[in-house]
């Protein structure tokens, strides 16, 4: 599905990411873990086409992602806020993300319907712009999206981060759901060990730019995590 | 503790993206600036020539007397509308071991920093220094000096106090102006009273009673402690922030929209962009008071054929101007997503050509009524107006394609630069110039409706190859996109 070749990102004259052979099978659930400043979000964004690598490329179905747009149809991404559409009501941006993918409204309804506790209540009529809504909501107006897309490679940058127990644990649910039963390959970060290693298959460990493991998920990864990243002075030890 | 809320203010002064620019930005907003102040201190320098040729049978000192309270009547006015409350700077400081009563004088005392307290200084204080002093010596002239800055203050805390008011309750707000438009119309519209009179009656007993100088100074005072105390009972970040207090959001649809498909969507996302933040709404709304700048010229026989080009190009395309210069900055702050989600980068532009359509058509239709200066004035706004969604669009975007500045859409527009870079003063070039290129080379041999065929023959010649422009665009754009995203990042 994904395919990393020599790539490498200097910003600076330091290199925040530098990774010489990746290669993401579809159907994988991978996820992404690393300290702060480890290079997960650049590499995302690289992925995504949004910086231009110093160097080496990136295959996402065999097509080059820089410069093209194929991979669009079947990519769905979360990062940030920045993502969405702020001034828009989460109906609107909704049926706009829809719209796109030439979705009609009553379909996109019926994808939103099934998100109902999800949601919990407090995404739709709600009267609120996607700017008046928390970061947590704004997070599941993204992950919404995203699904809605019904995409082939999901990407989402640290989702757990600022949403509520529940939310934590239903969406862990929607990615095993999707990965498992619907054959969605999906590559998501998070500071939060156990969350990664129970919705994903293979785990990436980023250090300095560098991917230093690539382990498949076993009993034994959850220790085998929390012994590398314990060895870190306390400071920069941090659960999420 | 306050020295060093100071030095944190000069930081985030100095520090901020406004005063991070380019030598060469810095330059020309500092002259920009000055050149302001100048014309006000000229007009203050000689306020007394100027009184005297606008009420010739009335003493100086009488009109000046009479015109301080009109003065600050609209300084009131335009306080509610432009003064930003200077408050959420506080936010880091209020979960810190520092005193209440010190964040509140701080936050009192900053408000004092504002440009509107600097005018009535430079425009009233020199014709008192001149006048005042010569005339009645230095008694009544610092009595006057005292009053003019208590009144001032007066109005600076007023204004803050009312805004805050209304942050929690709109219609605080609304009375507020509807009080002042009935005091204003009762004056000038029904002659109930005369604020002029009143103001003379104050400050023309100041002359020879100075003790009356108490009067705005226990105002001022009396305004500023309701403010401290208003701020110290409510120093709550709800509260002071100068976000209002919402109603419910609905969704709206523009149905007329759905025929164009995805990108009629891009548009109606544009449309709601600029209705639903501040500054681009400012952009729509300046746009809509220069529909009178023609009446400047058309009622004026000075202005001949050659100007009638500029204003038609003003009126009809100022939306494309005064909106367009900033583009894509407006959408930065959703720059990634637009980028990643599927979005063919060739409907994005063709939205941009169908809301400047859009909008320049509506623009001219609303200066059709100027057909009572002559057919030919509509002739001409007609020729401009192709020109501006041909030729001026395709300007406008293609210098889009350079601008890398994120704005913050909910701010004011009003002495707001956010955005504002090279682009923007490079765009001018171009936009004011090519008409006149083609234009006078015709006119100077007296064919100038030659040059006006030719001008909306090119406009035309533009609107028809307008997939050629946007392919254009595209590629350009593909090379500019991660420094333009980048940009777009670094808020």
């Amino acid at each position: 599905m994904i395919e990393v070749r020599n790539l490498k990102k200097i910003y600076n004259g330091i290199t925040v990411v530098d990774v010489p052979a990746l290669q993401i099978n579809k159907g994988e659930s991978v996820g992404l873990v690393g300290n702060n400043g480890a290079g997960k979000t650049t590499l995302f964004r690289m992925v995504l086409d949004l910086i231009r690598a110093e160097s080496g490329e990136i295959l996402s179905n065999g097509e080059v992602v820089a410069g093209h747009e194929k991979w669009k149809d079947y990519t769905a991404a979360y990062l940030d806020e920045g993502f969405l559409i702020d001034y828009l009501t989460p109906e609107e941006y909704f049926y706009f993300i829809g719209g796109l993918h030439n979705l009609n409204k009553a379909h996109v309804d019926e994808v939103l319907t099934s998100l109902t506790d999800f949601f919990n209540g407090e995404i739709l009529k709600k009267g609120k712009y996607i700017r008046d809504l928390s970061k947590g909501n704004q997070c599941k107006v993204g992950v919404a999206a995203c699904l809605l897309q019904e995409p082939e490679l999901l990407m989402l940058d640290e989702p757990f981060a600022n949403i509520d127990p529940s939310t934590q644990f239903r969406l862990k649910n929607l990615l095993k759901d999707l990965n498992k039963n619907k054959g969605v390959t999906t590559i998501v970060s998070s500071h939060d060990l156990n969350h990664i290693t129970d919705v994903c298959d293979r785990i990436l460990l980023m250090e300095k730019g560098v991917i230093i493991k690539d382990i498949a998920t076993s009993s034994s990864t959850l220790n085998e995590l929390e012994a590398y990243f314990g060895v870190m002075s306390p400071s920069e030890e941090k659960g999420i | 503790m306050i020295t060093t809320f100071l030095g944190h203010e000069l930081k985030a002064f100095w520090r901020s993206k406004n005063t991070g620019k380019s030598i060469a930005i810095r330059v020309v907003m500092a002259l920009l600036i000055l050149y302001l102040f100048a014309c006000i201190l000229f007009a203050g320098l000689f306020l007394d020539k100027i009184l005297e040729e606008s009420f010739p049978n009335d003493d100086v000192v009488i009109s000046f007397c009479g015109i301080i309270l009109l003065y600050f009547l609209f300084d009131l006015i335009m306080r509610m509308q432009l003064q930003e409350l200077p408050t959420l700077r506080v936010q880091p400081y209020l979960h810190l071991p520092v005193k209440r009563n010190t964040v509140v004088s701080y936050l009192a005392f900053t408000a004092m920093l504002s440009v509107f307290n600097l005018w009535p200084i430079i425009l009233f204080i020199p014709f008192v220094l001149k006048v005042i002093l010569t005339d009645s010596g230095a008694l009544p002239a610092l009595a006057f000096v005292l009053a003019i800055l208590g009144f001032m203050l007066f109005n600076n805390y007023l204004a803050l106090f009312i805004k805050r008011k209304a942050n929690l309750n709109g219609w605080v707000f609304l009375v507020f102006i509807a009080t002042l438009g009935l005091i204003i119309t009762g004056d000038f519209r029904f002659h109930l009273y005369s604020v002029h009179n009143i103001s003379y009656l104050y400050f023309g007993h100041l002359l020879s009673k100075p003790v009356l100088v108490l009067l705005p100074i226990i105002l001022a005072v009396a305004m500023y402690y309701i403010n401290f105390a208003y701020l110290k009972q409510n120093l709550y970040l709800e509260e002071l922030s100068s976000r209002k207090a919402s109603a419910y959001k609905s969704s709206t649809e523009f149905p007329l929209l759905n025929r164009f498909g995805k990108v009629g969507d891009l548009v109606a996302n544009e449309l709601k962009l600029i209705f639903r933040n501040k500054r681009p709404r400012s952009a729509l709304v300046m746009g809509l008071f220069f529909m009178f700048y023609g009446l400047i010229f058309y009622t004026n026989s000075h202005y001949g054929q050659t100007w009638y080009i500029f204003v038609g190009m003003f009126m009809t395309g100022i939306f494309i101007i005064n909106y367009g210069q900033f583009m894509y900055s407006w959408q930065a702050a959703h720059f990634d997503g637009l980028l990643v989600s599927k979005i063919n980068f060739r409907d994005f532009l063709k939205a941009k050509y169908l809301l400047f359509t859009m909008v320049s058509t509506v623009a001219f239709i609303l200066t059709t009524p100027y057909a009572y200066f002559g057919w030919h004035i509509v002739l001409v706004h007609f020729v401009m107006y192709l020109w501006n969604i041909g030729v001026n669009t395709t300007i406008v975007l293609f210098f889009a394609n350079r601008n890398a500045k994120s704005i913050n859409l909910s701010k004011g527009a009003s002495f707001n630069w956010e955005g504002v870079g090279a682009t923007q003063m490079l765009i001018s070039f171009p936009l004011m110039l090519t008409p006149y290129i083609i234009y006078l080379p015709f006119s100077l041999f007296k064919h100038a409706d030659m040059g006006l065929a030719m001008l909306a023959a090119i406009g035309i010649i533009f609107v028809l190859t307008r997939d050629f422009w946007v392919k254009k665009l595209e590629e350009d754009f593909m090379q500019k996109r991660y420094t333009i995203a980048e940009g777009f990042r670094n808020k």
